[in-house]
């Protein structure tokens, strides 16, 4: 033990003299987080607003009224309506310059109120992802909830719109109809306030819940993306010290190689955990996110430091030479990162290749922090999730002890 | 003092084909320097990786301090203290860390430790430098470094590899210096190295070795004895065929004088006698009448570096 923290203690004092080398690989990740997060409009700017074009045919009370919706309260925050006619939403929505284009047919009200068929046509723009998803769920539930209404208030909407047409209305038409919602609203009340239907949540909260800033889900990436520059880096220990000697003279000694590799691995863990811990701060104090929350995000943090140096270091020490092993972890991570969630959130990749990258290592410690830091509560993580990671870094340092004492030492 | 540290027995290790250590047999004393001298790829470094537990014996044993380094491999290597060719320090780690490093990675600590650090750090001539970064220092003080690296845990057996590889002068009799200090202290160093005159210098007793097969051994003394008072008289020039063979051998018949040829070619022939100085003219004149022109002489005493051209018909530094 007292040989475990030697080494631990010999190399963070040598690391320190190399202090530049740490500030740049912190530096790094953080610039280019921040340069994608201002260009994705994930940072403090305005949030991406999405343009829905409407060409109403209808033109009449529940037309208008389902226009109207799609800028209510937050929606309202997210999306532009425009009213546009046939032709010109038909020719932006091909030049993807809005969001969504919905057509509202004509004889719309009278289908709905008749309870007739309709069919309204919504266009999308598959070059994004959330705006017109949210476009497509908004129309359904307006869609059902004209639906609803039409059941429970349908003679007195019939009748507006009849006196609509003749354009009689008096005081007395106008307390009637009043009269006659009041009393099925509170004949109906029972069963809307409270719902008669209890909802209970098995799942737990989708990623992209209320309350979370965008920007929050570029925190993981870029914590993972310092760990992997910076465990890069310092696994390319084993080579400095295989070509100034000391391996080999340490593989003389009557110490176990296991004792190097453990009091290497726990030094960089002290370096990936102080660098992430730094990175992690910063996201949360810019994002204003619970401090409840860091200390289980960097037990994780620190268990992914370990496994990212252990592998890093057994797939260097498998390299012909320190040239070699530099450009083969180089040219793997860059994909991996990319595909993995560090310059851009799982959240927002398509499906397909959302799922490819939680399943590549950087990927799985990236969609688990992130579920980490956004879940309502701390300590989120799944014990298997846990066990997963913890087996990965214990795996990865018993095949860099193998790898030491296979001839990797004596050079 | 004459205890066996090191014993070698019928030491074989091959590299696929090669068999770079070829029945390798030798023992070294306590309190004495044993030299393993050859020229370069002879196996000495091989035979130093076996000892030092880095290398597994293809076949034949080794004990360093009583202990077998294979089946007792902690304890024969916590009695060793290597000294590789190469620097093996850290440079940026101060000198007084590299130390404490190496002292702990033998077992040293608390006391015991600080107390052998100290007394390294004033062996070596560094105690003023301690809390410096060795990249600062000169070559020669990083070799006093390397070495006190070594000694931290004040092991009963020594190996050094050739540690006066690419070392000024200055610095390679303060190193001499420190492995005599070691010796005197009781230690057994092994030492190898492919400089004859530093292993008549430093060591005891040796073991020459060439394409991995010991070709002599014994004290400096025994060896030399091995030579006799035969100069060794090596000729450039040209040598036309036989006849120049022919030409000496027909001379030594008639003079005697142990007159020898070690070896031959169209440019080079070297030869072995008795008082060569006294010879040459008729090395000359028979050398002459079988049609050979000498351009160049060059005549030496009896050392190992002969002694090695006489066993082997080649010089230590080809």
């Amino acid at each position: 033990m007292a040989f475990f923290f030697s080494v631990m203690k010999k190399d963070l004092a040598r690391w320190r003299q190399d202090a530049l080398s740490l500030l740049l690989w912190l530096a790094i990740p953080l610039l280019i987080g921040g340069l994608i997060m201002s260009f994705t409009g994930g940072g403090d700017g305005p949030k991406p607003r999405g343009l829905l074009l409407i060409d109403d045919r209808d033109d009449t009370f529940l037309s208008r009224f389902m226009a109207g919706a799609y800028s209510q309260g937050e929606l309202g925050e997210l999306l532009t309506v425009e009213n546009v006619e046939a032709e010109e939403g038909a020719t932006r929505i091909e030049a993807g310059e809005a969001s969504g284009y919905l057509v509202i047919p004509e004889g719309f009200q009278d289908a709905l109120l008749d309870n007739r068929p309709v069919t309204l046509e919504l266009k999308t723009n598959p070059s994004q992802t959330i705006l017109p998803g949210i476009i497509t769920d908004v129309t359904e539930v307006l869609l059902d909830a004209g639906f609803y209404a039409e059941q429970l208030l349908g003679d007195e909407i019939r009748k507006i719109r009849e006196t609509g047409e003749n354009d009689l209305v008096d005081d007395a038409f106008v307390a009637s109809i009043s009269v006659s919602i009041q009393n099925k609203i509170e004949s109906a009340a029972p069963l809307l306030f409270p719902p008669a239907i209890e909802v209970t949540v098995a799942e737990p909260p989708a990623e992209e819940g209320p309350g979370v800033p965008f920007a929050v889900y570029f925190i993981p990436g870029i914590v993972l993306m310092t760990l992997i520059f910076v465990a890069n880096g310092l696994a390319v220990d084993y080579w400095k010290e295989r070509e100034q000697g000391t391996l080999r003279r340490l593989a003389s000694a009557p110490k176990r190689l296991i004792g190097v590799v453990a009091g290497k691995t726990a030094a960089a863990t002290v370096v990936l955990t102080v660098m992430g811990f730094i990175v992690l701060a910063l996201g949360f104090l810019y994002q204003g996110l619970p401090l409840s929350r860091m200390p289980s995000a960097l037990a994780w943090i620190a268990l992914s430091g370990i496994a990212m140096f252990a592998w890093l270091g057994f797939i260097q020490m498998l390299m012909s030479s320190l040239s070699a092993a530099e450009l083969i972890t180089n040219i793997t991570l860059m994909p991996l990162m990319m595909i993995g969630g560090s310059f851009f959130p799982l959240a927002i990749l398509p499906g397909w290749l959302a799922e490819v990258g939680r399943r590549t290592p950087n990927g799985f410690m990236v969609d688990r922090l992130t579920s980490e830091i956004v879940a309502q509560g701390s300590w989120a993580i799944d014990p298997f999730s846990w066990l997963i990671l913890a087996v990965l870094a214990l795996s990865g340092m018993v095949l860099s002890a193998w790898r030491l004492r296979a001839g990797f030492a004596r050079g | 003092m004459s205890s066996v540290m090191i014993s070698v027995d019928s030491l074989s290790r091959h590299f696929g084909d090669l068999l770079a250590v070829d029945d390798v047999s030798f023992e070294a004393q306590a309190g004495a320097i044993f030299g393993l001298l050859g020229p370069n790829g002879a196996g000495k470094s091989t035979t130093i990786n076996c000892i030092s537990g880095l290398l597994k014996p293809t076949s034949g044993r080794i004990a360093v301090a009583g202990h077998d380094v294979r089946r007792d491999a902690t304890a024969a290597k916590q009695s060793l203290g290597v000294v590789p060719q190469e620097l093996a320090i850290y440079e940026d780690l101060p000198a007084i860390e590299n130390l404490r490093f190496w002292g702990r990675a033998y077992g040293l600590s608390g006391a015991e430790l600080d107390a052998r650090v100290d007394d390294v750090l004033g062996t070596i001539g560094l105690g003023d430098r301690a809390r410096e970064l060795p990249k600062k220092f000169s070559g020669g003080m990083k070799r006093r470094l390397n070495f006190g690296c070594g000694i931290v845990h004040a092991p009963p057996v020594m190996l050094l590899d050739e540690p006066t590889v690419g070392v000024d002068p200055q610095s390679r009799e303060r190193l001499f210096d420190l492995v005599r200090a070691e010796r005197d202290r009781g230690t057994c160093v092994l030492y190898t190295t492919h400089y004859m005159e530093e292993a008549e210098k430093l060591c005891d007793s040796l073991a020459i070795i060439d394409h991995g097969k010991m070709i002599a051994a014994g004290s400096m003394e025994e060896l030399r004895a091995q030579l006799g008072a035969r100069d060794v008289l090596h000729l450039n020039g040209e040598f036309p065929g036989a006849a120049a063979d022919r030409a000496v051998s027909a001379l030594a018949e008639r003079i005697g004088e142990g007159l020898e040829v070690i070896s031959s070619s169209e440019s080079e022939l070297t030869l072995t006698l008795n008082g060569a100085s006294q010879m040459l003219p008729a090395i000359f004149e028979a050398l002459a009448s079988a049609g050979a022109v000498v351009n160049e002489t060059s005549l030496r005493s009896p050392n190992l570096e002969t002694l090695f051209l006489l066993l082997t018909g080649k010089e230590l530094r080809e």
